[in-house]
């Protein structure tokens, strides 16, 4: 078991990107599901979907505060100041929000991948990880049963809500591989046991998504699909996204509190 | 139920939190929702942000039959449903004109062939204190959030302090010296 | 318009339900109410409602713009809490008799009204402390007022309402004090602010009681315990003095301490602007209304999927 101060410096590097690259995704999709605030399609899934944004910021800055025990960091600097190129989110986190059938979509994906991951980080060698991953991996649970509950209702709702999933779903297959691709780190943190291993995991969360697609009655695309490439590498979407959330911070960068 | 229009707000549940274990559960207000699924975590989504709760029933609004004590003392002789097989029913009720955020608490359960004999049976199993408001709801109609998973629903409220009032401490102007400007 | 004199029943019915007030008693949905009384609280409680929903729109366009992440946290959770109140609000509504899409049609159509205040920009982070600080303090009062209503919904809201708000006023005030002692860009930022926002703040709290011919049947009925400008006296003398001492400037040359009375006295206040907002041509009526029309067309094959899933779910139980 290891605590912030005893790491091996290969290890030490390989964890804080990861912890980097998950916080990330969670800030980047939180950022993404806030948008709806004020739009959604009923008031309660206003309150629901705000709700969910908030617990992913929440988890980024558990993850990045793991990361400040080893490095000192800060994470609004890490958040508000660094560029696109120096982002570690997966792709699909960044995509443009689109309409309920993508958000929801991509959250449950997200939520399936996430699932699996934070029951096995919650055994982590390192404690500092494997106590913050057990309580996102509360969180969570409501999580996958509300996205859980859209792909249902979606898919056996109207002929037009199924078409709207059936798009989303065309739209986000090519991205979902990326979640479970390792970072270049992963593999000696497998070793140490402080991540799962990479394998077993992706069959989990596979299995997770193609047990629930099948019982919503949705047949997943061909599985032939373009590699989205490494975390470092983004689209225009996350320039503008970064624009609008960095907007502020970076106006007056040197103040002593926001 | 009755026939919402499809693209409106869908049917209303009334929904009712237990604060803590052996307490009541209270009517806290309702929830637009199409199934009980849904209506479900739109409760905890709209009525559970902050603690405490440990459990949520919801019920469809159609579902609750309320009558007031002064709809029933203006009513004279209570005409309660005769014949049909008994079924359950739980029983809420307010006590106090007290200025509160909840209205009717559950008092516990009876078995009747309708809502207004419900009511009577209700009347007579707990007759303290008088009751200003009964609603009496089927046993079958309402929907509990799972026991199993009620750490994952009800726990994350309690750690989100920055939305509580009591994290912003005691906040005074003072004199303090301003930034230097540059 | 004259209306039939009440008939004797009718009269005796409406003693008997002033005396249940007069008594502190709480109106329930059941209760025997004069359709006036009723009509009011479905249009009080409407706008209160739809208030809150349209009052979302302002402050969650700097939910993704926020310049922290803890910052970020309050404010998602802020704006959470309005469309919050507003669930609440329509569910009182709702006890009333007003379905939600009736009550949802008429705000969209423009039919029906909403606090003036949310017709303002937000043109600057400040802003969203400002509002926390000003227009959170001045429902806060409103709120606490409310909660002694005679309707028992309304009031068990208007309770609630009280016990989320006050995070609202506490985190705005901190914000907008840390600007004033903060840097030159953030101290111009809160100055801004506040010269936006303080008058129509003060305007919030509605017409002068000269002008505001419902409140002695309001308070008669225990929907209001106090008149809108004893309400504004009572935010001003507490929010002024504070603003000031935080190193702010307030945008009233007529402002003033009044020794012999011991309250604050503020300038004449510009009710043209105010009527205008109010009739729909403040600054942003038009697109607060166009944003919420937008989302619930948008929304439309989102709820006929959940209705058409739940009838089929029906079917086949």
């Amino acid at each position: 078991m290891s605590g912030s101060g005893d790491l091996d410096p290969t290890v030490r590097e390989a964890l804080i990107a990861r912890l980097t690259a998950m916080a990330d995704d969670e800030l980047i999709l939180g950022h993404r599901d806030s948008e709806w605030t004020g739009h959604a399609p009923l008031l309660e899934e206003d309150i629901a979907l705000a709700n969910i944004a908030q617990d992913e910021i929440g988890h980024a800055l558990l993850w990045l505060e793991a990361r400040t025990a080893l490095d000192g960091s800060d994470p609004d600097e890490l958040a508000f100041f660094r560029e696109a190129g120096a982002y570690r989110n997966v792709r699909m986190v960044e995509l443009p929000k689109g309409d309920w059938a993508f958000t929801l979509l991509r959250q449950f994906l997200f939520d399936a991948f996430e699932t699996e991951l934070l029951a096995r980080l919650a055994r982590s060698s390192h404690v500092p990880l494997a106590e913050a991953a057990a309580k996102a991996a509360k969180e969570e649970v409501f999580h996958l049963r509300h996205s859980g509950l859209w792909l249902e209702r979606l898919a056996r709702g109207t002929e037009e809500s199924r078409r709207r999933l059936l798009a989303a779903l065309e739209q986000l297959w090519p991205y979902l591989p990326q979640l479970w691709q390792p970072l270049p780190g992963d593999a000696a943190l497998a070793e140490a046991g402080v991540v799962p291993d990479p394998a077993e995991l992706e069959e989990a969360a596979r299995g997770r998504i193609m047990a629930a697609l099948a019982r919503a009655g949705v047949e997943p695309p061909a599985e032939a699909v373009p590699n989205p490439g490494g975390r470092e590498r983004h689209g225009e979407a996350l320039v503008t996204l970064l624009i609008d959330m960095q907007s502020v911070a970076r106006a007056d960068p040197g103040v002593e509190a926001w | 139920m009755a026939a919402a229009a499809p693209a409106g707000q869908g049917p209303r549940w009334e929904v009712f939190k237990q604060d803590a274990a052996g307490k009541p559960h209270q009517a806290v207000g309702s929830v637009h929702a199409a199934d009980p699924e849904h209506a479900l975590l739109m409760a905890r989504s709209v009525h559970a942000r902050r603690p405490a709760a440990v459990s949520l029933w919801v019920a469809p609004a159609d579902a609750v039959f309320a009558v007031t004590a002064e709809e029933l003392e203006a009513a004279g002789p209570w005409a309660v449903e005769d014949g049909g097989p008994n079924r359950r029913f739980l029983a809420f009720r307010k006590t106090s004109h007290r200025r509160a955020m909840t209205f009717v608490d559950h008092v516990g359960e009876v078995e009747a062939p309708g809502p207004r004999a419900a009511v009577a049976a209700a009347m007579v199993a707990f007759p303290e204190p008088p009751a200003l408001t009964w609603w009496v709801v089927p046993a079958d109609d309402v929907v509990a959030s799972p026991e199993e998973e009620a750490g994952a629903w009800f726990d994350p409220a309690r750690d989100k302090t920055y939305k509580q009032q009591s994290a912003y401490g005691l906040l005074a102007p003072g004199k303090r010296k301003r930034v230097e400007d540059g | 318009m004259s209306r039939p004199a009440p008939s004797l029943d009718e009269r005796e019915r409406l003693e008997a339900f002033e005396a249940r007030i007069a008594r502190g008693e709480k109106i329930e949905p059941g209760d025997w109410m004069p359709e006036a009384y009723r009509k009011q609280l479905v249009r009080m409680i409407g706008q209160h409602a739809h208030s809150e929903v349209v009052g979302m729109l302002p402050e969650g366009f700097w939910i993704t713009r926020a310049p922290s992440l803890r910052r970020k946290l309050i404010l998602i959770a802020k704006v959470q809490d309005e469309a919050g109140h507003g669930q609440y609000l329509y569910h009182a509504a709702e006890t009333l008799g007003a379905g939600r899409d009736e009550l949802i049609d008429a705000l969209l159509a423009g039919r029906a009204k909403y606090s003036s205040v949310f017709n303002y920009p937000t043109l600057t982070w400040a802003d969203v402390g400002m509002i926390g600080w000003l227009v959170d303090g001045a429902a806060i009062r409103n709120q606490l007022m409310l909660a002694q209503c005679s309707y028992g919904p309304y009031s068990r809201a208007m309770v609630r309402i009280c016990a989320e708000e006050t995070f609202h006023h506490k985190q705005g005030k901190e914000m907008v004090m840390t600007y004033a002692r903060g840097s030159a860009h953030q101290r111009a930022m809160a100055q801004d602010a506040l010269d936006r926002w303080w008058w129509p703040s003060l305007m919030m709290l509605g017409p002068h009681d000269s002008d505001s011919p419902n409140t002695p049947q309001l308070v008669r009925w225990g929907i209001k315990t106090k008149t809108n400008d004893e309400v504004r006296q009572e935010f001003l003398d507490e929010h002024a003095p504070e603003l000031m001492e935080a190193g702010l400037g307030l945008p009233d040359p007529a402002l003033r301490f009044d020794e012999a009375s011991g309250h604050w006295a503020h300038g004449p206040i510009h009710w043209d602007e105010f009527w205008n907002v109010v009739k729909g041509n403040g600054p942003l009526n038009a697109e607060r209304l166009a944003a919420r029309r937008q989302a619930h067309e948008d929304g439309a094959w989102v709820r006929e999927a959940m209705a058409a899933y739940a009838t089929r779910e029906r079917e086949t139980a």
